[in-house]
């Protein structure tokens, strides 16, 4: 099959306008599908076609298979792309697609329920003479005790139909075993539609680094790369980065290596990432993640090459765009993501409406956002705004333009990861490239530097002084200018 | 008017000498303050009567005292000083309330789970003691900051409330 003619997004936010500007570079037209909250998110003023969903709860919206469905044959698309996170996992879902005639842009249903049951994936990867963790098949909360028993503690308690950090929770201790399964079926059930979770022996200090790989249904399979992404808080990514820093050459062949073999193993189709712990020069298979990733730019900005377009032509049954060989690794590129989330506040979710934004732009920088002043940050949705993403001959150059690119970049309305990024990024830790999973927990964000409170107190002055003069003007108008300051000041005089 | 500019509960010396500027650069809360020399963006944000100022990677809590004192809500709760409210820490979705009117709860313990944005969080009692009044149920939306469920705790306990 060639390229779709029109091609459906189930998803919002970043993920779908990134796969708008695909479409539009291969000539797609792309249709965009949105809850109440999200009319007029860029989503939807990028696409050909917008067509609403019946509620912003994602069963009603964005989870909504049947619906979901039903709106790709009514706009004539012949193919769905579901970006991450909501259906892009969903066996059934890529099933339901593949039943109503439409190309579901990702690895067939049977793939996907394989990879969806992390302990059959681990099986496929051990088989395949890939290490693994010690770990637990689903288990019931009755069998939980024994089974934590054997794979021993501490341990993480993960999702079995998840991935993406939700629903995963550390266990220390026997008694806090119960509390934690509540919790993480809740979100397993919430997330995934799935309770089941199983148990996976914890590694203290890991660092994760991850495989790109695509597969075409003749068997072709390549990779496109690793990518580090230690930069962790509850078990989210933060930061990542390609390459991977203070790996050695032989580690590096070792891991693209087996991310092969385990898609082989899996008989794997379409683009995917396969994940692993490495504790010192050891490394595990984790899991793969069988959707698009959320840190696939970093790949591409490396690579060149455009994995959404990929993914198009594999799912329309052509072969992998190019060979091995033809994988050109340049420079260094690093990650930001930007979310609604307070960092000085334990990372709370920051509920609002924006309403300023300036974006980063500028040589290396490229910036993937789902927002724009006006948009509503709800409950409903993960909290992940945008994606800085800054490119560099090399990994100090990729830092430097990071760190332009945050000073640069201003959102009102809602708090964001920002400060913690700023932080991230001159720390002695992430700029020796020797950071583990547990980089993030040293941040504190509660002992700002003397610097900071002296520029604080200026700014509350200044700020207090425009609001007292504001309230007598009828307009603050643009009070920027010389002449306008003059005015303010005058103002203020007559206020003391 | 007047005010005075408190960090950490120091006062602060922010003259009329200062020739700072305050630009606006987007939305409400960013700005660009040129000090000194340098522009450094900022955000400024108004929080119960203080103002959260980020800056790079740090944020300062600026207090404020104006010339009309405002009324501290915390001493005019004092009267009950023996209970403690447990609140949202978030606008979300109450999952379930694991307690029963009367039941004991200790400090740290749960007395609520709330869910925003795919997460799940248990809001656990500050204090120990016995929980006297719940203000949700399972399936209701709670506003950020609302009370979820009142504990009465012992009276040595009364007073030690924690700041959030």
């Amino acid at each position: 099959m060639p390229l779709p003619r029109r091609l459906l997004i189930a998803n919002r936010g970043e993920i779908a306008v990134r796969i708008v500007r695909a479409c539009r570079d291969l000539g797609v037209e792309p249709v965009a599908v949105y809850a109440p909250v999200d009319a007029g998110a860029p989503h939807v003023r990028l696409a050909d076609d917008a067509l609403p969903l019946p509620g912003d709860s994602p069963a009603e919206g964005y989870l909504n298979s049947p619906k979901l469905v039903e709106l790709a044959r009514r706009c004539g698309a012949a193919a769905i792309h579901p970006g991450y996170g909501f259906l892009s996992e969903n066996p059934s879902f890529a099933a339901a697609c593949e039943a109503a005639g439409i190309a579901f842009v990702g690895p067939p249903a049977s793939v996907l329920q394989m990879c969806g049951d992390k302990a059959a994936a681990r099986a496929a990867a051990a088989s395949a003479g890939v290490p693994v963790l010690p770990g637990s098949g689903s288990v019931d909360d009755a069998e939980a005790p024994s089974a934590a028993e054997v794979v021993g503690f501490p341990l993480l308690i993960k999702a079995a139909g998840g991935g993406g950090g939700k629903g995963i929770h550390l266990v220390r201790s026997p008694d806090e075993l119960p509390g934690a399964l509540r919790l993480a079926r809740g979100e397993a059930q919430t997330a995934f539609g799935d309770p089941r979770v199983y148990l996976e022996r914890w590694v203290e200090r890991p660092r994760h680094v991850e495989v790109q790989i695509l597969a075409d249904s003749a068997g072709g399979v390549i990779h496109l790369g690793e990518r580090a992404c230690s930069v962790q808080r509850r078990h989210q990514k933060l930061i990542e980065e390609a390459p991977a820093p203070g790996i050695s050459p032989e580690l590096r062949d070792a891991l693209l290596r087996s991310a092969v073999r385990v898609a082989r193993a899996l008989g794997y189709r379409n683009a995917g990432t396969v994940e692993f712990l490495l504790d010192g020069d050891a490394f595990f298979f984790i899991e793969v993640n069988a959707r698009l990733q959320v840190e696939h730019p970093v790949t591409e900005m490396v690579t060149g090459v455009d994995i959404v377009a990929a993914q198009l032509a594999i799912a329309g049954g052509e072969p992998i765009p190019f060979a091995q060989e033809e994988v050109r690794h340049a420079g260094w590129a690093i990650e930001c993501r930007i979310s609604a989330e307070d960092p000085h506040g334990g990372f709370l979710p920051s509920l609002g409406k924006i309403d300023g934004v300036i974006e980063p732009q500028g040589p290396g920088i490229r910036v993937d956002s789902g927002f724009r002043a006006g948009c509503v940050v709800s409950r409903h949705y993960d909290p992940l705004l945008s994606k800085v993403v800054a490119w560099g001959r090399d990994r100090g150059e990729a830092i430097a333009r990071m760190r332009r690119a945050l000073a640069e970049y201003a959102i009102s309305g809602v708090d964001t990861t920002i400060p913690f990024h700023r932080w991230a990024l001159e720390q002695p830790a992430f700029l020796g490239g020797a950071y583990d999973v547990r980089f993030a927990e040293e941040w504190d964000g509660t002992a700002p530097s003397q610097e900071a409170e002296r520029l604080a107190a200026t700014a509350a002055a200044a700020w207090l002084r425009r609001k007292a003069a504001a309230s007598l003007m009828i307009s603050d108008g643009h009070a920027a200018g010389p002449s306008s300051r003059w005015i303010a000041a005058a103002r203020e005089e007559g206020l003391r | 008017m007047k005010f005075e500019i408190r960090v950490r509960g120091q006062p602060q010396a922010v003259g009329a000498g200062d020739e700072a500027l305050l630009e606006p650069l987007a939305g409400t809360e960013c700005w660009r303050l040129v000090v000194g020399g340098r522009a450094v963006p900022v955000r400024v944000v108004e929080h119960e009567g203080r103002l959260l100022v980020t800056i790079g990677a740090d944020r300062v809590e600026v207090g404020v005292r104006r010339a009309l004192p405002v009324p501290s809500r915390r001493a005019s709760a004092q009267n009950g000083a023996d209970r403690v409210e447990v609140r949202a820490p978030m606008p979300g979705l109450v999952v379930s309330v694991p307690v029963a009117i009367g039941e004991p709860v200790r400090a740290g313990g749960a007395v609520a789970v709330v869910e925003a944005m795919k997460m799940q969080m248990e809001v656990v009692s500050p204090s120990s003691g016995c929980i006297e009044e719940i203000r949700v149920q399972p399936g209701q939306e709670v506003a950020g900051g609302q009370v979820m469920v009142l504990v009465r705790v012992p009276a040595s306990g009364a007073g030690e409330e924690a700041l959030p």
